[in-house]
Order: C-alpha cells, then sequence, then structure tokens
C-alpha cells in the first residue's frame, strides 16, 4: 500500500466520522442564533492577527519587509472598520438566549472593538531623510554648451548693440534651441535604453540560476550516458563470445549424433563380418 | 443467420464504395472508434468486479492515455477530460506522481474549453499538489498559475487564491524572482476589480521580494507604482505612509522613480492637480511602469484635491522649552 493510498484511506475515515470531531462541532453550535457574537469572534480574531503582524513589523529589521507588513496592517485596519457600523447594527438588536445585562454592554464592546483598532500602530512617520541628487520641479535644465551665458556675451565689450551683432545672437540663441531639443530627444532615448538594459540585467540574472541549473543536469546525464556506453559494450563483447562457445557445443552435438546414427546403422545388419570383409576387398 | 451474413456483407460494400471519397474522415472515425474500444477495455480493467479482486492500473493506463490523445485531437473535450482523469489516476497508483500531474493539467485545459469552472479550478490545483508531492515547488507555481489564467475572467476570487498560492510557494523555496510574472497577474487583476487597496500592498510584495533578490529596478518600480495606486484610490494619507516606508530602503531612496513619487506627492500637498497632470506628463520614468499603472496615473488627479492638513511640526515650537 503506497503512501498515497493511505492519505486517502486516511481523509475518507474522517470525513466519515466528522460527526464525532467535537472542537468542530463546538465551533459550529456556539452562537448559532447570536450574529452579534459571531461577527464579534471573527472581528476580534481579525484585530489579534493585525497585532500580531504590527508586531512583527516593529521587530524585523529589513525595511522593506516592513513596508509591505504595514501596507497589511493598514489594509486589514481599514476592513475591521467598514465592518464596525453592521456591528453596532447587531448589537443593537434583541436576541433570545442572551440576558439584559449582555444586550445593554453590546454598544460598550463595540467602541472598545473600535478602541482597539485604532490603537494598533501601522508605520511610525520617520523623519525622512533628505533627498539627495537632483531637485526641481517641472522647468526643466537647461543644457549649457558654452561657459558663458548669453546674457554674459552680450554685456561684454560690446556695449553697443549693432544690427549685425544683434541678429548674430539671435541666431545663436535660435540654434542652442534646436540643440537643446536634439539633446532632450537623445536623452529620451538614452533614458529608454538605460530601463531596456536595467529590465535585460535583472533577466539575465534570474536566467542565470536557470542555466546553472540545466549545466548541472546535464553534465549528470552525460556521465550515466558515458557508464551506460561502455557497460553496454561490455556485455556485447561477452554475448558475442558466449555465442561462439554455444556454436561450438552445437556443432559438436550434432556431429556426435549423426556418428551415433551411423553406428547404429551400420550395427543393424547380422553380416557385420561379412560386410565389412566385402568392404576391404572391393577397395 | 443469413440475414447477419448479408447485413456484413452490405458494411463491407460500403466500406468500399467510400473509401475513395472521405479517406481522412474515415480514419478519422476508425481512430474514435478504436478510442471507444480502448476506452472499454481499461474500464473493464480497472471496475472491482466478482471476478476481478484488484483493478490492473498498469494496463489500463495506458490505454486511457492513447484514448484521451485521440479524444483531445477530435475536440471531445468531455470524454477526453474524463480520459485524461483516469489516467492521472493510474499514474498515481504506479507512484508516478509526475505524469499523473501532467495528465491532470491536460484535463484542466480540457475543462477550461467545457467551461466547467470550479472543475478547473481542481484539477489544477489537484495537479499542483502532485508537483509539490514530487518536492518540485516551481512546476507547482506554474501549474496554479495556469489554472489562474484559466479561470480569471469568471471567477476571480479563485484565480486571486490560486495566484497568492503560487506566490507563496516560490517565496518558501526562495526563488522570488520566479514570482514577479504572478504578482504582475495577481495584481492587474486586482485592478481590474477595483480592489486598490490589495493591490498596492500586493505591489509592495512584489516590492519584498525584488529586494531579496536584488532586483532593485523591479523593486523601485513596484513601489513607486503603489504609492500611484493610493493616489488613484484618493488615499493620501495611505500614500504618504508607504511613501515613508519605502524611502527608508537605500535603493529606492536614490532611484529615478523615487523623485517622480516625490514630485507628485509634493503636487498633492499643494493641491496643485495641474501640477500633477505636468509632472505625470512630462516624467521619462513613468511610460516604463506596467501599462495598467500607467493608465491610471494618466487619470491622476482623481476626485477633487483635498487641502491637506499640514505636518504636525507645530507642536515642537521652538520657544516651548518644556
Amino acid at each position: 500500500m503506497s503512501v498515497t493510498d493511505l492519505l486517502t484511506r486516511a481523509e475518507a475515515l474522517c470525513k466519515k466520522y466528522e460527526k464525532y470531531d467535537l472542537d468542530k462541532k463546538q465551533d459550529a453550535t456556539v452562537y448559532k442564533n447570536d450574529r452579534f457574537m459571531m461577527l464579534y469572534t471573527t472581528l476580534q480574531a481579525d484585530l489579534e492577527a493585525a497585532m500580531q503582524k504590527a508586531n512583527d513589523a516593529s521587530i524585523e529589521k529589513n525595511r522593506a519587509v516592513v513596508a509591505t507588513l504595514n501596507a497589511e496592517v493598514r489594509r486589514a485596519k481599514a476592513a475591521l472598520k467598514e465592518q464596525i457600523p453592521k456591528l453596532t447594527k447587531y448589537a443593537g438588536k434583541k436576541v433570545k438566549g442572551a440576558t439584559k445585562e449582555d444586550l445593554a454592554l453590546r454598544p460598550d464592546l463595540v467602541l472598545g472593538l473600535v478602541a482597539k483598532i485604532e490603537d494598533i500602530p501601522d508605520g511610525v512617520v520617520a523623519p525622512r531623510k533628505p533627498v539627495k541628487g537632483k531637485k526641481g520641479k517641472g522647468a526643466a535644465e537647461t543644457i549649457k554648451i558654452d561657459a558663458m551665458s548669453p546674457e554674459q556675451v552680450m554685456s561684454g565689450s560690446q556695449n553697443q548693440s549693432s544690427e549685425e551683432s544683434s541678429s548674430f545672437a539671435q541666431e545663436a540663441d535660435r540654434r542652442k534651441a534646436k540643440q537643446d531639443e536634439s539633446l532632450e530627444v537623445i536623452s529620451e532615448g538614452l533614458t529608454t535604453l538605460g530601463n531596456m538594459a536595467q529590465d535585460i540585467n535583472e533577466e539575465m540574472d534570474k536566467q542565470t540560476t536557470l542555466v546553472d541549473e540545466i549545466d548541472s543536469k546535464v553534465d549528470k546525464a552525460a556521465t550515466e550516458m558515458k557508464s551506460t556506453n561502455v557497460r553496454l559494450k561490455e556485455t556485447l563483447v561477452r554475448l558475442r563470445s558466449s555465442r561462439n562457445i554455444m556454436v561450438d557445443i552445437v556443432c559438436l552435438i550434432v556431429i556426435m549424433s549423426i556418428a551415433a546414427a551411423l553406428y547404429k546403422f551400420v550395427n543393424l545388419p547380422p553380416t557385420f563380418k561379412h560386410f565389412s570383409m566385402n568392404l576391404i576387398f572391393r577397395l | 443467420m443469413c440475414g447477419c451474413f448479408v447485413s456484413t456483407l452490405d458494411e463491407f460494400s460500403s466500406g468500399r464504395s467510400r473509401g475513395g471519397g472521405g479517406g481522412m474522415a474515415d480514419r478519422q472515425e476508425q481512430k474514435l472508434k478504436d478510442a471507444e474500444k480502448w476506452l472499454k477495455k481499461a474500464d473493464k480493467l480497472t471496475k472491482l468486479s466478482f471476478t476481478r479482486w484488484a483493478a490492473d492500473w498498469s494496463e489500463a493506463t495506458p490505454l486511457y492515455e492513447q484514448a484521451g490523445l485521440v479524444y483531445k485531437t477530435a475536440k471531445l473535450f468531455e470524454k477526453g477530460k474524463h480520459c485524461f482523469e483516469k489516467a492521472a489516476i493510474g499514474q498515481e497508483r504506479l507512484s508516478s506522481q509526475w505524469t499523473a500531474a501532467k495528465h491532470l493539467e491536460t484535463a484542466g485545459g480540457l475543462a477550461k474549453e467545457l467551461e466547467a469552472w470550479p472543475e478547473v479550478a481542481d484539477l489544477y490545483k489537484r495537479a499542483s499538489e502532485m508537483y509539490m508531492f514530487c518536492g518540485k515547488p516551481q512546476p507547482a507555481a506554474d501549474a496554479l498559475v495556469r489554472g489562474a489564467k484559466a479561470i480569471e475572467d469568471s471567477v476571480p476570487d479563485d484565480a486571486i487564491r490560486m495566484y497568492l498560492d503560487s506566490c507563496s510557494f516560490l517565496e518558501d523555496d526562495g526563488r522570488e524572482q520566479m514570482a514577479f510574472d504572478t504578482y504582475r497577474a495577481a495584481t492587474n487583476l486586482y485592478i481590474k476589480q477595483q480592489r486598490y487597496a490589495d493591490a498596492a500592498s500586493m505591489l509592495l510584495r512584489w516590492g519584498q521580494a525584488a529586494d531579496k533578490c536584488k532586483a532593485i529596478q523591479s523593486q523601485c518600480k513596484a513601489y513607486v507604482s503603489a504609492i500611484l495606486v493610493y493616489l488613484y484610490n484618493q488615499d493620501l494619507k495611505a500614500a504618504e505612509q508607504c511613501h515613508n516606508d519605502c524611502s527608508q530602503v537605500d535603493a529606492f531612496l536614490n532611484s529615478e522613480q523615487n523623485q517622480l513619487a516625490e514630485k507628485v506627492l509634493q503636487a498633492y500637498r499643494d493641491s496643485d492637480g495641474d501640477e500633477v497632470m505636468y509632472v505625470i506628463k512630462s516624467s521619462k520614468t513613468l511610460p516604463h511602469l506596467d501599462h495598467m499603472i500607467v493608465r491610471l496615473a494618466k487619470q491622476l488627479p482623481v476626485g477633487g484635491l483635498k487641502p491637506v492638513i499640514g505636518p504636525s511640526n507645530d507642536d515642537l515650537d521652538e520657544n516651548d522649552l518644556t
């Protein structure tokens, strides 16, 4: 009987005798009629889970894990908060089996639950490190080709702006603007290339592990093939040699049987001597 | 007796006359007949009765497989699925869980054509369990992903659960890099279902996995996508908190994606809708994010920009020496 058979049989048996499982029955029958208590217990369980996650987040060192856990805690809190109105609605309803004091206490239970939900820490607003490197809001950076700006050139030696120099300055500005545009286009292309290259890099990292695995498996397969080939060769050689021996033996047996048959045939006539003598004289 | 003789003669002659024209159809009919025969034989071999006390799976399984293949090519999905399921049970009894899992996957594919969605999910889940039994979590995760893709349009909740299970398999095995595609698919499904908070937390989980395998690019992209999803959900507070958390990670802090996030959040803090749109339009890193995220980002700012309550730094007044 294999393990899978054992497992299937065990499952079938469990299913058959489910009705005797006390733990399961207890969970099912308790608070059957009381929807408030059912919802309350589920919310409490969810609250415990969220609290646990928050605790894990506080002791976790890896920032990425912390971020994920905090996000999940926030989500759980939001989901719990959504359920609170339903809970308050149930708290107001009358339920048979619960005493008057219980019913009076229910709104307080709801409020206590709300307070507990608010208490769960969901990510401390830590002082943010200032962003290093480029800042800037909106305006693109100007690309300076020359060391001097146009204003410096203009307010330099030539204080009188003659027609030629002003048109020359305008032409220079126009050309600079065109260069700026082309440089923008180039920079966009480079950004795309850079992004694509980084994605390719990540893909390559992924594939490296896979290729290494394939490499080792293929090596193993190759050595096995080699040893199998050698064994096959040996077996064939042995087979052929043993077949030669068998052929020899078979031939021997055939010859001996023919000899025995001849011997019988020769011995049968009574006048053996007469026969042999005739043969000798004839010769 | 004479009658049956005549009838067989009729069949023979009609077969001969048809032979010239529909040769291919004949072959297919012949194949189908063979498949019927194999199926019946295999059923007989496996059904327990008074004379047979143990099912002969080693004989029956190849018959089921052959019959299943024929039905699959003939597009008779119901029978094909049945054959492959039986073949899978046979292979399991022969302790060959790998082949059994493969047959279950084929059966799942056929069930998808039949649009029997609960069965599809069930078959793919069983296949993945078998793969795990063989000690191969990668194919198990792949099987779950395939199953989830098959049912994501009709039963999205089950599909989500399968995606999450697949991710946890790979995470447990330490091979999160293979899980990136799964995270992406799950995020897209959440966004389609408009469960934005779940989508954002899935993106953060993706970021965490990327952090583990040092895939900085994917990590930064995931974080900035999460912030954008929170903003689309009109949850500025969550977006800010998320940004705070993510800024603790050095790799994200110095990245271009972080700059985009800073700019957008600053624009939101200033309640400047035009600035938000300008930042989104002129950003060079945005087009490289996942297309669903880009679609959401292009629709920012969603809803009215409420003036944000300033940070509570006013509590710590310089002159307050207490």
